[in-house]
């Protein structure tokens, strides 16, 4: 057997040297090399500059101009004097902090309670696949559940008013605060799983060692979740709920099909001020500058919280 | 001992009382909503619900003749279906470079990638519009797929790329030093080994196309391109006021392969959620 090994070099060998010829051209010269991760990126980062850069510029450009249908006047910064002293503008502003303050804190503080609960049950799996089907609906859908549970169908008033909390109906589009109140509902609804899923599969993933240990020095477990899984997942909480946070601001669907902004624009959102300008009232100018605004925020909330979420969320 | 037992059960119980609350909370709204799309249209909306209607087929009717049901589902498949093809396309390179390869401004790409995923729909809507119109692309399923492509491709990216981390060096190691080039290393041993991760963003990826409102709100102007999300507004439109139980119907309609595509990929659900951040 000492006779194979020679042979199989030499075919080795043998084998190597027609391929030869295509090696140098397989072989990149150095600037290739060096070019070849650019390459392979090139293609998606041009794709998501197209839809990203360009409208940015475009509606940069257009805000500068008060256009009527098909005519553009040049405006200078007018758009931005007038929506800076536009009451709706900020109304819609501080409406988005307040319905997605109020929905994210909701939905963190119930996550993070269920979570708690079923991560160590053995119908772990089963619980998961019930928490998470509110989610997979389209969101259209779940505002149009919401929207009949509340306003259509009465039928939320007709429950409380069996359980004796309330008399009649309820008009939950008159006041300010039920109707907000409705458009959380709905968003508690839908998203709450997003966080719950992400939280299980933190604590799971936690090292079940430190909690035996904890277990034997008589610690209870509302104790050890507070004290040890808690600070541990802590990177995690804050991506999945960065995350969530920035779904909640571009809120549209909901406050399109349930309320449209009533009463008298309360819930009116960014993303729903900049449509109803835009589409509604064919202010193109003016949504390109409220639009511009926003990307403005965007960017520096993208520059400080989430760029620190995601590297604090890697380690 | 008997202490311990007790104190025990008396958690479990909470336990349970919670859990099951909230599982009710996410029940009961879709069994409700469900009996809308069997029940006629005059049981909708009453002066006092009514929770046990008689069971009727009309908004399947409804659907079947008065509605391009039929077309709405294949435009909502073929938008979301060639935007996921599109998203691989350009996302597995892309991920593999940001994973694989140390080259200047790497960090600053992947966040410009990641960061696309927090522009406000509504911020690109306007001119997005006015790029579509003048494209003559409006009212076209292409211009779905477009859209629904760059939304989820930042997404798309990071969950591959963060699988394509998990994989040892040695593997592609040991096929460098055979010859292999570095297209064929990505093709044979990375793809394959990373295809966990590719299944999930696709299916994420699905899943918030065939969700997308704004845009397709937007784009769409006639049933040439109305896809299941925006379908449902449509329901509200003209003289009949809101056509309730067909909205329902559609709802679970759209709703029973996503069910099926999310139960597919549970295992690796978190960790697409958030884009690779979180490995569960």
């Amino acid at each position: 057997m000492p006779t194979d090994a020679p042979s199989v070099l030499a075919k080795g060998v043998a084998q190597a040297a027609p391929i030869r010829p295509t090696q140098p051209r397989r072989r990149r010269s150095p600037a290739l090399r060096k070019a070849f991760p650019y390459l392979l990126v090139a293609p998606a980062v041009a794709y998501l500059l197209v839809i990203t850069l360009y409208p940015g510029l475009f509606a940069i450009y257009q805000s500068l101009f008060v256009v009527k249908f098909l005519t553009w006047t040049w405006a200078g910064a007018d758009n931005y004097t007038t929506i800076l002293q536009d009451r709706e503008f900020w109304a819609a502003l501080g409406n988005t902090a307040i319905i997605g303050g109020i929905s994210l804190c909701l939905q963190t503080a119930i996550a993070l309670t269920l979570a708690y609960f079923a991560y160590r049950d053995p119908l772990i799996r089963g619980w998961r696949i019930v928490y998470l089907m509110p989610m997979l609906f389209m969101p259209s859908a779940v505002a149009f559940i919401w929207k009949l549970a509340f306003n259509d169908g009465r039928v939320i008033s007709d429950l409380l008013g069996r359980l004796g909390l309330i008399e009649g109906n309820v008009d939950w589009l008159g006041s300010i605060w039920l109707s907000r109140m409705t458009l959380i509902v709905a968003d508690v609804w839908q998203w709450t799983p997003f966080l719950f899923i992400i939280f299980v599969a933190a604590l799971q993933g936690q090292d079940q060692e430190i909690e035996e240990a904890a277990r034997l020095d008589g610690a209870s477990w509302p104790k050890i979740f507070w004290n040890i899984s808690l600070p541990m997942m802590r990177p995690v909480i804050v991506v999945a709920v960065t995350l969530r946070g920035i779904d909640i601001t571009t809120m549209f669907t909901n406050v399109f099909v349930m309320t449209q902004g009533t009463p008298g624009g309360a819930t009116e959102t960014m993303s729903y001020f900049i449509y109803r300008q835009g589409f509604r009232m064919f202010n193109f100018g003016y949504a390109s500058a409220a639009s511009v605004l926003m990307l403005i925020l965007t960017i520096i909330i993208a520059q400080t919280v989430v760029k620190r979420a995601f590297h604090s969320g890697k380690s | 001992m008997a202490s311990a037992r007790k104190s025990r059960g008396e958690s479990l119980l909470l336990r349970y009382l919670v859990l099951g609350t909230w599982a009710l909370v996410c029940l009961l709204p879709i069994l409700w909503f469900l009996s809308i799309g069997f029940r006629p249209r005059t049981e909708v909306i009453t002066p006092q619900p009514i929770f046990w209607p008689t069971f009727s087929l009309d908004a399947w009717h409804l659907l079947m003749s008065d509605w391009p049901i039929a077309m709405y589902l294949r435009n909502s498949v073929i938008a979301v279906a060639g935007s996921v093809v599109i998203d691989l396309i350009l996302a597995i390179p892309a991920a593999y470079a940001l994973a694989r390869y140390d080259f200047k401004g790497r960090e600053d790409i992947g966040f410009y990638i990641l960061s696309t995923r927090m522009m406000a729909p509504a911020i690109v809507a306007v001119p997005i519009f006015f790029l579509f119109k003048t494209l003559g692309l409006l009212d076209s399923v292409w211009a779905l797929m477009l859209i629904y492509a760059a939304i989820n491709l930042s997404l798309v990216t990071w969950i591959i790329r963060s699988y394509m981390l998990d994989i040892p060096k040695e593997l592609e190691d040991a096929a460098r030093t055979d010859g292999a080039s570095d297209l064929r290393i990505l093709w044979e041993i990375i793809i394959p080994a990373c295809l966990p991760g590719i299944i999930t963003a696709a299916v994420i990826a699905a899943i918030f196309a065939i969700n997308e409102f704004l845009f397709t709100l937007l784009i769409a102007s006639t049933a040439n391109a109305y896809t299941m999300s925006v379908a449902l507004a449509n329901f509200t439109g003209g003289s009949d006021g809101i056509i309730y139980n067909a909205i329902a119907l559609v709802s679970f309609i759209a709703f029973v392969p996503i069910l099926i595509l999310v139960i597919l990929i549970q295992k690796h659900l978190s960790r697409g959620l958030t884009m690779g951040a979180v490995k569960g």
